[in-house]
This record gives C-alpha cells, structure tokens and sequence, in this order.
C-alpha cells in the first residue's frame, strides 16, 4: 500500500471517529424529546463511520506523519467525506417516516421531511451545516423532528470551529501532524506552542462563549430551545434556524438586536478572545482584524441603513437600522440570519439593487481569519489593499530606499511582503473566479426571468462565502439538481479556502505522487 | 479525587484561560441551562441566567482593568 494513501486513510479514520462520536451523542436529544424512533436512524449513521473509520485507524495505525500534500487532501476529502456521513440522519430520519417502519410509531409523513428522502437534498442540508453556510433543503424548519433540529444546529456548531480542529483536540497526541492538519482547514493562528493544546483552549472559549450566547437569547424572551439552537448556530456563525422565517418568526427587535454581539463573537479570532480572557483588551483594538471588524461592520450598518431608507423601504429611520444592521452584520459575520423575510416586512430579495450588493460585498469580505466566518476574511483584503497603496507609493521613493510594509504590527520586507500579497491576491482571485462559474451555471440553469442577475451573484456568494441568506432561489424544488451539485463545490470550496479543494482534485486527475 | 482529575472535567480546566472563574463559569453554564429546562421562564430562573451574564461581562471587565 502506497505510504501517502496509509496516512491519508489513518487521519480520515480519525475524522469519521470523531463525526461518529457527534452522532452518538445526539443520541440524547431523542431520548430526551422522546422521539425513540428516530433513535435506530441515528444509531446507524454513527455505526457507519465509526467502523470505517476504526477499521482505518487500526490497519494504518504505524502509517507517517502527514505532510502538506497529505494534510491538504486530508482536509478535503475529509470535510467532503464528512458531509456524506453527516447526510446519513437527514436520510434515515426521513426514510423512517417515509416508510412508517412497523414497531417504531412513526410520526405523520411531512413535505418537509419527505423532502430528505433524497439523498442529494440530505447532502445538501449536511454540506451547509458543517460548513457553516446555512443554505437549507427545508421549506419549513419548525416541523422537522427535534432530532434533526439539533443535528442541524450541532453540525454547524461543530462545523464552525472545524472538524479537524475537534479531532486534533479529542483524538490526536502532540508530534501527531496536528500543525499540517489545523493549517489546511483555513487556520494558522496558534493561542499555545503545541497545536494540541491550542485547539483544546480554542473548544474551551467557543464552549464558554455558546453558554453566554444560549443564555443572553433565552433572557431577551426566545425560548429555551430556540435559544439553544440559534446560540450554537449565530457564535458558529452558520445561520441555521430551527423556525420558518428565521429570526423574523420572533418579530422581536430585542432578540435581533442580542444576536448582533453573538455573531460578533463568532466573527473574532479565537487567539484575540484568548487575549481578552486573559484581561488583555486592548486587543480589541490593536488587532488589525477585530479593530477592523467593528470599523467594516459600523460602515456597512450605515450605508445599509441609508439605502433602505431612502429607498423607503421601511418607513422609520429606527426599522431601517434595524433591518439594515442585523442583515449587514449577518452577512458579514457569514452567519447568515434572516430578519427580512416577507411574513414581516420587505424580502431581502426585494430590497433596493444597491442594499442587496452592498450586503453581497459584505458575505464576499467576511470577517476575522482564524474565527468561525467565510469569505475572503478581512486580513486578505486589508492586506491586498495595504500592498496596493504600498506599490503605489513605491513610485515616489528612489530605488536605494529600503520600505517596509506594517500589517497588524508586523514589518514585512520585499520578499514577505510579496509572499503574503501573493497568497491573498491568489485566494482573492480564485474566489471571484469561482462565484462568476456559480453565477453562470446558475444563470444557465434557472427559468429565464424568474430571478435578477443580482438575485443570483447574492445567492452564490452566499453559498461560496458559507453565509447561507437567500433571494429565495435555494430550496428543494426551487433549485434545480445542477444547481445543487454547483453549491456543494461552491460550499466546500468556500470553507476550505480553496486551495485544498484544488490541490486534491489535481492529486485525484494527475496522481499528485499518491500511486508512485 | 480531585476536579483535575475527573475526565472530560479535568481536560477542560486545563485548557482554558487558566482563571479559576472563568472555568466556574463554564462548568456551572449547563447547569444553569439544565435548570431553566426543568423550572421554565420565572423571575428566579431569569434572574439566574442575567446575574450569569452580568458576572462574565463584570469579570471580563475587571481582569481588563486589573491587567
């Protein structure tokens, strides 16, 4: 057996381990909602990567540890892999019903459920949830079982800080690879040396975090179930709902208004939140990223409040900041909450053509790299715009001049200068390439007129940036099956930062050294 | 036996921001949220929940000024 695929296949095993025992866990929500019958449905999604992922582990078990190459198909086909199983309770769970098995008192059949029964939908829903995007196959999320309800918000919240981040934290030993590993799942960022210990402390502050988060929501009047789902999915930054319209079913501007600083959370690196615990807080801002977030978040907040308003959408100037900041910082903390939905006021999909671009440039930026958002993240474009005006201005100086550009309170020299404007310019370019691909196939594959052009740029950033607010064009009917293949890519791309999406489909086309 | 010791407990004090307070918090945080679940939405239950808030907040406050 090739060296490369024994590695490959001995971290996999650890990551189907890892989702198994997510699967396990839930056991709980049925037993506790009493909803036995979902339980062999979901006994048997756990069953099924955790044998293939003991059987992994113990045949490779002496296999080496993981390089670049290894570590960046590890993530890919691991998160894609993961998906697959995570689709197996989606699929189960509506089978069960589907076919009212004998013995188990199934509940009535739903459109909604029944939906799950294929398992392109099931894919679909389990892609959005790890990756945090929060695009939805339901039509109705309020009539799902519990069971589901929780596995939704759970694999967002699992998804958020990353699954290979939760492996490396349960399962891997210090000298393991971890390091190779936690930088291929779009991370770099360490709180401690060992990467072990840093990924341990980062579950420690996102556990803490979901209690303060659950607890604030359920204090401002959402109840306590609701709290606990939108608590885990607004600090993941995933945006998964457990209501029909979102956070519009609860029509309350206190609950909007109390999520805002949930997915502010979500959107600061997990070592600046560290700082901040510690009782560092100018950290707040000295950081680069978190002084930015708050910067990006007020500037997009006003402009949007601006445009709706005007544009007399809302009629008070208090409704159109409403609206207008929950939605900008939904999308640009990749969270993707709804607020403007028609059972309440006026659809994002109806709003002016210059508030739904300007909340599209919001889901393309995203928020703090090393957090749980999508997008580009702020540091990619700070510095591409700091290495723009720094080339601009290199003009101006004599060729003998020595210049360094500071970033975040690093002075970078010509050569890490370039490696870093490099790096974002590639991200930033293959990310636009890939929503004008989304945006053409959608375009080709949708009726004619149904949808604006703007319509669907906002609906495929929305997948590519993992932000998952819709114009309405995502859902099980409405989407047709191409479309849906599309967004997977755009999903699983968007969250692995691209690169190692890329680098393994090379590896799988060209044999990238895998069979030599 | 010792909370350090404990499984799954033991790991979490470890890992955190090495302050005592903040690992109480974490520990009592689904207790509390356990207990709200039982006794539902009462002026003591929300009380619990908004003293839990205010005191993280105030802490986090007060070990940035101590800093």
């Amino acid at each position: 057996m090739n060296e490369a695929l024994e590695t490959i296949g001995r971290d996999l095993g650890r990551m189907f381990e890892a989702l198994a025992g997510l699967l396990f866990v839930s056991l709980l929500v049925p037993l506790v909602w009493g909803e036995y019958w979902a339980i062999p449905a979901l006994a048997v999604s756990g069953l099924v990567p955790f044998a293939i992922g003991y059987s992994l582990t113990s045949r490779f078990r002496e296999a080496t540890r993981p390089g670049k190459l290894h570590g960046m198909i590890i993530a890919a086909v691991g998160w894609l892999c993961v998906a697959i199983f995570g689709s197996l309770p989606f699929l189960l769970i509506a089978w069960t019903v589907e076919l009212g098995v004998p013995l188990l008192e199934t509940p009535s059949r739903t459109s909604t459920l029944a939906a799950f029964t294929d398992p392109l939908n099931a894919l679909f829903e389990s892609m959005s949830g790890f990756t945090g995007t929060g695009l939805t196959m339901t039509d109705n999320e309020e009539v799902l079982p519990r069971t589901l309800q929780w596995w939704r918000s759970f694999i967002e919240w699992v998804g958020g800080v990353g699954v290979i981040v939760l492996t490396t934290a349960v399962l891997s030993r210090p000298g393991s690879g971890s390091l190779t590993l936690y930088e291929s799942e779009a991370r770099s960022e360490r709180i401690h040396p060992s990467i072990v210990s840093t990924v341990q402390t980062i579950w420690w502050i996102f556990l803490l975090f979901t209690f303060v988060s659950i607890l604030l929501l359920w204090a401002v009047g959402m109840p306590l179930w609701g709290a606990i789902n939108h608590g885990m999915t607004g600090l993941a930054t995933g945006g998964f709902s457990i209501t029909d319209n979102s956070i519009a079913t609860y029509d309350s501007a206190a609950i909007d208004f109390a999520l805002l600083p949930v997915m502010l959370l979500g959107s600061i690196a997990f070592p600046v939140h560290y700082l901040i615990l510690q009782g560092d807080l100018r950290n707040l801002y000295t950081d680069l990223q978190t002084r930015w977030v708050f910067i990006y978040m007020s500037l997009g907040t006003l402009a949007l409040t601006m445009f709706v308003y005007a544009a007399g959408t809302y009629d008070t100037l208090f409704g159109a900041f409403r609206y207008g900041s929950f939605q900008f910082v939904s999308a640009a903390t990749c969270a993707g909450f709804q607020t403007a939905v028609d059972a309440t006021n006026v659809a994002l999909g109806r709003w002016p053509i210059q508030a739904q671009l300007t909340v599209t440039f919001g889901m393309v930026i995203g928020g703090a790299a090393g957090s749980t958002v999508g997008g580009i993240k702020l540091i990619r474009a700070l510095t591409l715009l700091k290495g723009i005006r720094f080339r601009i201005a290199d003009v101006f100086y004599p060729e003998s001049a020595v210049r360094r550009l500071k970033i975040n309170g690093r002075s970078l020299n010509e050569r890490e200068l370039r490696q870093e404007f490099e790096e974002a310019a590639i991200i930033a370019t293959l990310w636009f390439v890939f929503l004008a691909v989304g945006t053409f196939v959608l375009l080709l594959i949708l009726p004619p007129g149904e949808y604006t052009l703007e319509n669907v740029f906002f609906e495929v950033a929305s997948a590519q940036g993992n932000v998952g607010l819709s114009a309405g064009i995502t859902g099980p009917e409405s989407l047709p099956t191409l479309g849906k293949i599309t967004f997977l890519f755009n999903m699983w791309i968007g969250r692995l930062e691209i690169i190692p999406v890329l680098v393994t489909l090379r590896a799988v086309f060209d044999r990238g050294g895998l069979y030599q | 036996m010792t909370l350090r010791e404990i499984p799954v407990v033991g790991e979490l004090l470890e890992s955190g921001a090495e302050d005592r307070v903040f690992d109480t918090l974490l520990l009592i945080g689904p207790g509390i949220i356990l207990v709200i679940a039982l006794l539902g939405r009462s002026p003591l239950t929300l009380g619990i929940a908004i003293g839990y808030l205010v005191f993280f907040l105030a802490y986090v406050l007060y070990r940035g000024v101590q800093h």
